[in-house]
């Protein structure tokens, strides 16, 4: 076969057949162990906050808008507001919506550590929001949430 | 866990005091899930890195619990003020108790 009809096969096989195939892939894609579990993501949310009303303010949660390596998905959190003695962050939790463990981490600040600022990298198994909470000293809950849209099949976790 | 040592960068070792210091470490490891399976469609067991903490000196500064969703060869970056000098001391410790730990010494300026 001559290279450009070769080429023409296949751009007319990409139009008729790759792009609802990939659609309908999409949906069906996910190996059992990897679907989503609401319900923990629902009680881990709850167990954090429990009975504070969680404040949109202080938190600044950076993930990119588009992770190419799902992978290893870069994740920034701190904590804006100004802090002291007094008022300090507690801990801070990353959670991955859609991941079959929703709950990615935990980190825990103490009154010596004079900042809340922390970042790791995270496996995102499909496109999804990254939420963060925090507790500060004072009882006040943190949050911040951004979606992330992932490259490629996902991370297999 | 992997025998090699821990890569450690420390934004400044001879801070002022008060001053914010960044931290950036890593480790190998394969942060085993427990979802996978291996070529025989058995499931390869669950170990991961469960807990990281670093003091300076005798005062814990900041721990870090990571789950399944942290990928492998977990980084971790934090930030503290130095209020004084000393050792910071990191530790990883994994789910079949094999532990990491790298030092960096911090003095005042």
């Amino acid at each position: 076969m001559k290279r450009r009809h070769f080429v023409a096969g296949g751009v007319a096989l990409g139009t008729a057949l790759v792009v609802p195939a990939a659609r309908a892939q999409s949906k069906a894609a996910i190996p059992p162990q990897l679907a989503p579990n609401p319900a923990e993501f629902k009680k881990a949310m709850a167990d954090f906050v429990g009975r504070a009303k969680p404040l949109e303010t202080g938190l600044k949660l950076e993930v990119p808008v588009l992770a190419d390596n799902p992978s290893a998905v870069p994740v920034h959190v701190s904590v804006t507001l100004p802090l002291s003695d007094q008022l300090y962050c507690k801990e801070l939790i990353v959670l991955a919506e859609q991941n079959p463990s929703p709950l990615a981490c935990r980190f825990q600040f103490t009154p010596f550590t004079g900042s809340a600022e922390a970042a790791a990298r995270l496996r995102l198994s499909q496109t999804q929001a990254v939420h963060a909470l925090a507790r500060m000293s004072d009882g006040r809950v943190l949050v911040a949430r951004q979606n992330v849209t992932v490259a490629a099949s996902g991370c297999g976790m | 866990m992997s025998v090699k040592p821990p890569r450690v960068w420390v934004s400044n070792a001879k801070p002022a005091r008060g001053e914010i210091v960044r931290v950036r470490a890593q480790i190998e490891h394969a942060m085993e899930s427990g979802l996978r399976v291996d070529g025989d469609g058995k499931p390869r067991p669950r170990n991961i890195v469960r807990r990281f903490e670093a003091r300076l000196g005798a005062n814990l500064i900041f721990v870090w619990e990571p789950g399944i969703s942290i990928a492998q060869n977990p980084y971790i970056e934090f930030t503290f003020a130095a209020r004084e000098g000393g050792e910071l001391v990191m530790q990883w410790a994994d789910e079949k108790d094999v532990t990491l730990e790298a030092r960096k010494t911090l003095t005042l300026a």
